[in-house]
């Protein structure tokens, strides 16, 4: 109910003038505070009386007091004015030195100037509010400011400026047009209104098509938002922890001539590719002699097991392994044929595609990181502009193609009650007959001050 | 004039006539202002009430203790129920009237009400003080006056009808139009936009080669629209033909003879109801179009034309016509005419269709921008409702969008900005599957007890008949078959259906294989039940599934329905809404969240932000409210 959740929600009185530094607190050269709404001017002129508020986008070197003769700080004040805004009203850009007390101080007078401090991701809510962005746009925002990656970054760009927007907005037109055709079937009967036969199903079909081409972006969206994993296996003394090391350009793993030196597995954060990686070493796969080792190659056999993509490992001195072909077989590899500075490596493997490398000389290694790159961003260029769903879209989209399906056409008061339905799980992901819990949900994940 | 009138009602249409009659029958005493007394109710297009959607507003009117579907029953000449084949919840019954009929009847029914005065005379202002209304003046200077008036003045406001180049003022057909009442209303305050419409030519039925066309036979159990009526027979047959390609090149070459396309007309006409030559131009590929004849009057002459409304000039119609099969030598009794007429805005009125910021000015009818018989009697049954509630200073009859078609017509006149004549249709109520015409009297018909329009004796009536169904429905959903050779093999037969695990009546008639109709008919349990109440049964069964969706959306209207928006909180103003749901709000001050929502650009963002602030309002007041 749209009373308690909004009560729950903490955005009580979101009418109000608001404010909240929008840059991450601590230390730094500069600091930004935002202000937003009704009252902007008149807030600015208590705690930045020099500005000129009606000078709109012109940024001003001025005096901020927290009291009268009381200067905490010069800075520099943009004012914006309504509805060319971020949020869509009247609004402030204070930027200040970055220390954590004059911030406060700003803030301070601010809030003597008639703001309240901002909820979570209210800035962006209220940008909504005023339609200056739909609710994905507004994910997208959110998004770019969690991003760590370049994938990241580029696919919530591309949601924020409205790809996945248009798509949805396509797909709702294609949808309105057939529900158009059933409810002419039904209110014009009398007119002799019938559509032609087929007609109906080819237009569900293409809408189905249109559906499940948005569902087939969820794997990519999933693999851009939550990384992916890469496990490194083979025998013991392959040189496992010498590539671990190696990809993440830092001594992480211990290494040591002695096999078996991992015993546990270790995992390291890295970006590959512009992707987000997690990369797992495993101890070596041999029978264990004492209780720890068999439980590390235990470790080993599940991170394999759960990895995206395994890095093999084979030394050239040594005879091939069954147990490591039998790994990676059926999965995502890379081959990696090692210590090509001791034996020369078998032409058999080389021809199936292994690389040979010298991890000691690092000889070969720029064509493993290469081989990496690309498996890890495989199929992502096909990604049509980077137009990727996440877990809120897929719900609402798979509960959009059942409806779809499942709408008998040639009953057409029906088919219209189920293609109603979908158009209405479409419009949720906009953000146009939202209940109150998603756009909960969606602002939740916004930190102060976006 | 004497004071002892507690409603005026200018215009005796289809609107003036249930606002009067409700009125009365509520106790009221009423004065209908008409320009002719032999023009009450005329149906001055076609000869036909009802069908999809307009026949869902004549069985809510009905159900109301309205008097259209009665009527409409005794003036019926056939009777037909279009959408028959479907679910219960579109069919859209219709019945070709005679005219004569239809007007004396209602005529009579105003003259025997010995609580209605019918004057006759033009309407010329509204008369208002500080306070309201007080009544009206018509034009030869006498005063009527009382505190409530329903203007119903239909087409008349400004009124210019056009055949080709000839325009002459005029309210409907041979009726002079009425000038200074629109300007009493702007004066009033109510901003008046320019609406057309149209209609076809007839023709005299004895130079229709009969031959060349093909015969419409009405349904061959014909059912009434009234619960005050036993039985209704067909008396007549109707016609359809087509026009021959030629039309096409006629109406091309004379396009710059149509007022609809030189220019001369402003008025916006209704998209549903074109004339044959919008037909022409917007769809060039369209080499025929049906056209429906239809008689006017039983025994009579006047033969309709359905298909064909047009404005072209006079020689054009002829060309139209002769170049249709069956009526090349047809004659022209009267020529089809566009009629340019003066609305009020819809937006300026309420809920209870009382005028914005004028207590006791109601309107209703096609002045409001609506277009047909059966929308403007609706609403002139509601304006006759709540004048008379207002005088009792009861809280106005608004039926919500969930609970009827009524509803639906006037939330939509009220809170959207209609820029073309109105029509309702079953595609506008969100929830289509619960306001058939077979539900009509089980969701309105303990309102008409309630206004003391309908007798508690037809309300038990009513009700074992729903019980009867509910009780059929029940077995249905509880009786397990099992699929033993014998069942099986007689299902296969009948219905052409085969089942393997044991299944009740109701899942296999929701099955989507299965032609609901045919598996009726090897239900021997529905016997007892006529034809429509079987379908009923049946179609409500299918329905079901569909219908948790709008139960739980009905819940949360309820709720917010509950939750009211204290006047204090509209005029402080809520920062942080978008300028457009600002103004709405501060123009049409929503009473609770579930009006504020229907408002124009209000999106669930914006009701977050309203809501919060009735949350902080209430902390500041230290009062509570209702919480849902």
């Amino acid at each position: 109910m749209v009373f308690s959740s909004a009560s729950s929600s903490g955005l009580a009185g979101a009418g109000e003038t608001i404010v909240a530094p929008a840059t991450a607190p601590g230390r730094g050269a500069l600091a930004i505070l935002r202000v937003s709404g009704d009252e902007t001017a008149r807030a600015a002129a208590r705690a930045c009386p020099g500005l000129d508020f009606s000078r709109a986008w012109r940024a001003q070197l001025v005096d901020l007091v927290g009291g009268p003769g009381e200067v905490i700080e010069r800075g520099i004040v943009i004012p914006y004015h309504g509805p060319q805004s971020y949020t869509g009203e009247d609004m402030l850009e204070v930027i200040v030195h970055g220390s954590a007390a004059v911030t406060a101080a700003v803030m301070d007078a601010f809030i003597a100037g008639g703001c309240r401090v901002a909820e979570p991701g209210e800035f962006t809510r209220r940008a909504v509010a005023n339609g200056k962005m739909d609710l994905i746009q507004a994910e997208g925002v959110a998004d770019i400011v969690a991003a760590e990656t370049a994938w990241q970054v580029r696919a919530a760009r591309a949601q924020m400026e409205g790809a996945l927007s248009g798509r949805i907005e396509a797909l709702r037109h294609a949808l309105t047009g057939l529900l158009a055709r059933l409810e002419g079937e039904i209110d014009f009967a009398a007119q002799g209104v019938a559509n032609p036969p087929g007609e109906l199903a080819a237009r569900r079909d293409a809408i189905r098509n249109q559906i499940e081409a948005l569902l087939a972006t969820a794997a990519s969206g999933e693999r851009i938002r939550d990384g992916i994993r890469v496990a490194i296996v083979g025998v013991p003394n392959a040189g496992k922890s010498t590539l671990f090391n190696a990809l993440l350009k830092a001594e992480r793993a211990i290494v040591s001539p002695h096999p078996g030196t991992t015993r546990d597995v270790i995992e390291a954060e890295a970006e590959i590719g512009g992707m987000a990686v997690t990369l797992v070493d495993t101890a070596g796969l041999r029978p264990g002699e004492t209780p720890v080792e068999a439980e590390g190659v235990r470790r080993a056999r599940m991170a394999a097991a759960e990895a995206d993509l395994l890095l093999a490992v084979h030394p050239c001195n040594h005879p091939e392994d069954p147990d490591l072909n039998a790994l990676i077989d059926g999965r995502s590899w890379i081959g990696i044929l090692s210590k090509t500075d001791l034996a020369a490596a078998p032409a058999s493997l080389e021809a199936a595609g292994w690389i040979p490398v010298s991890l000691k000389t690092g000889e070969g290694f720029e064509r493993v990181e290469a081989a990496l790159r690309k498996l890890v961003a495989g199929g992502l260029e096909n990604v049509e502009g980077a137009a990727v769903i996440n877990r809120r879209h897929r719900a609402n989209l798979e509960a959009a193609l059942d409806e779809v399906t499942s709408a008998p056409l040639d009953e057409p008061e029906l088919g219209a009650e189920a293609l109603r339905a979908a158009l209405g799980l479409l419009d949720e992901l906009i953000g146009t007959v939202e209940t109150e819990d998603v756009l909960d949900r969606v602002f939740a994940s916004f930190c102060l001050g976006k | 004039m004497d004071a002892r009138f507690d409603l005026i009602v200018v215009g005796a249409g289809h609107a003036g006539c249930e606002a009067a009659l409700a009125a009365s029958r509520m106790g009221g005493r009423v004065a209908v202002v008409t320009l002719r007394r032999a023009t009450i109710a005329q149906m001055p297009c076609n000869p036909a009430m009802g069908g999809i959607g307009k026949g869902h507003l004549i069985a809510e009117i009905d159900a109301l203790g309205g008097v259209e579907g009665w009527a409409a029953d005794r003036a019926g000449l056939q009777f037909k129920v279009l959408n028959r084949s479907r679910g219960s919840a579109v069919w859209g019954p219709r019945a070709q009237c005679d005219k004569r009929r239809y007007t004396t009847l209602m005529r009579r029914l105003l003259e025997a009400d010995r609580r209605i005065m019918v004057i006759e005379g033009e309407a010329a202002a509204v008369m208002a003080g500080d306070h309201g209304v007080e009544g009206v003046r018509l034009a030869d200077g006498r005063r009527v006056t009382a505190r409530c008036v329903v203007v119903t003045a239909g087409t008349f406001l400004r009124g210019i009808l056009h055949t080709g180049g000839d325009r002459r003022p005029g309210g409907r057909y041979g009726e002079p139009p009425s000038n200074g009442l629109g300007e009493s209303l702007e004066r009033l305050g109510l901003e008046l936009r320019r609406f057309k419409t149209g209609t076809p030519p007839r023709l005299r039925r004895g130079s229709i080669d009969f031959d060349r066309v093909t015969v419409q036979h009405g349904d061959p159990d014909p059912q009434p629209f009234s619960w005050r009526t036993r039985a209704v027979r067909n008396r007549i047959v109707c016609w359809v033909t087509r026009t021959r390609p030629v039309v096409q090149e006629i109406i091309r070459d004379n396009l710059d003879r149509s007022p609809l396309f030189s220019g001369v007309i402003e008025g916006v006409g209704p998209r549903y109801c074109p004339s044959i030559e919008d037909k022409v131009v917007r769809f060039p590929h369209h080499e025929e179009h049906t056209v429906f004849l239809e008689p006017e009057e039983l025994g009579g002459e006047s033969i309709y034309v359905n298909g064909l409304s047009t404005s072209l000039p006079a020689d054009v119609q002829e060309a139209v016509i002769h170049a249709t099969l069956g009526l090349e030598r047809a004659e022209l009794l009267r020529y089809g005419y566009a009629v340019e007429y003066d609305v009020v805005a819809p937006r300026q009125v309420l809920h209870s269709l009382e005028a914005r910021g004028i207590p006791g000015l109601y309107l209703a009818g096609q002045l409001l921008g609506t277009s047909g018989y059966e929308e403007a009697a609706a609403l002139g049954l509601m304006a006759g409702i709540n004048a008379m509630r207002s005088q009792r200073n009861e809280a106005p009859l608004v039926l919500g969008r969930e609970e009827a078609y009524i509803g639906v017509l006037i939330d939509d006149l009220v809170v959207r900005d209609h820029r073309e004549p109105y029509r309702i249709l079953t595609s506008r109520a969100e929830h289509r599957l619960l306001l058939g015409v077979d539900s009509a009297r089980e969701r309105l018909m303990g309102r008409g007890v309630a206004l003391g329009l309908v007798p508690e004796r037809m309300f038990h009536v009513e009700q074992a008949r729903w019980e009867r169904r509910a009780e059929a429905a029940r077995v249905l959903e509880s009786k397990v078959l099992r699929p033993d050779r014998a069942t099986r093999a007689r299902l296969q037969e009948t219905a052409g259906i085969d089942f393997t695990r044991p299944a009740t009546w109701a899942q296999l008639l929701r099955r989507q294989d299965v032609d609901p109709s045919h598996l009726a008919d090897s239900i021997e349990l529905l016997d007892g039940l006529g034809a429509s109440d079987r379908d009923i049964v049946v179609s409500r069964l299918r329905y079901a599934g569909y219908l948790e969706r709008h139960v739980r959306e009905i819940e949360r209207l309820r709720r917010l329905g509950a939750v009211e928006i204290p006047h204090a909180v509209i005029e402080r103003g809520v920062p942080g809404l978008s300028r457009e749901v600002r103004e709405a709000l501060r123009r049409y001050r929503p009473r609770t969240l579930a009006e504020a929502e229907r408002l124009p650009g209000v999106t669930p963002a914006a009701m977050a932000i309203i809501a919060g602030r009735l949350v902080a309002h209430r902390r500041r007041d230290g009062t509570h409210g209702p919480r849902g």
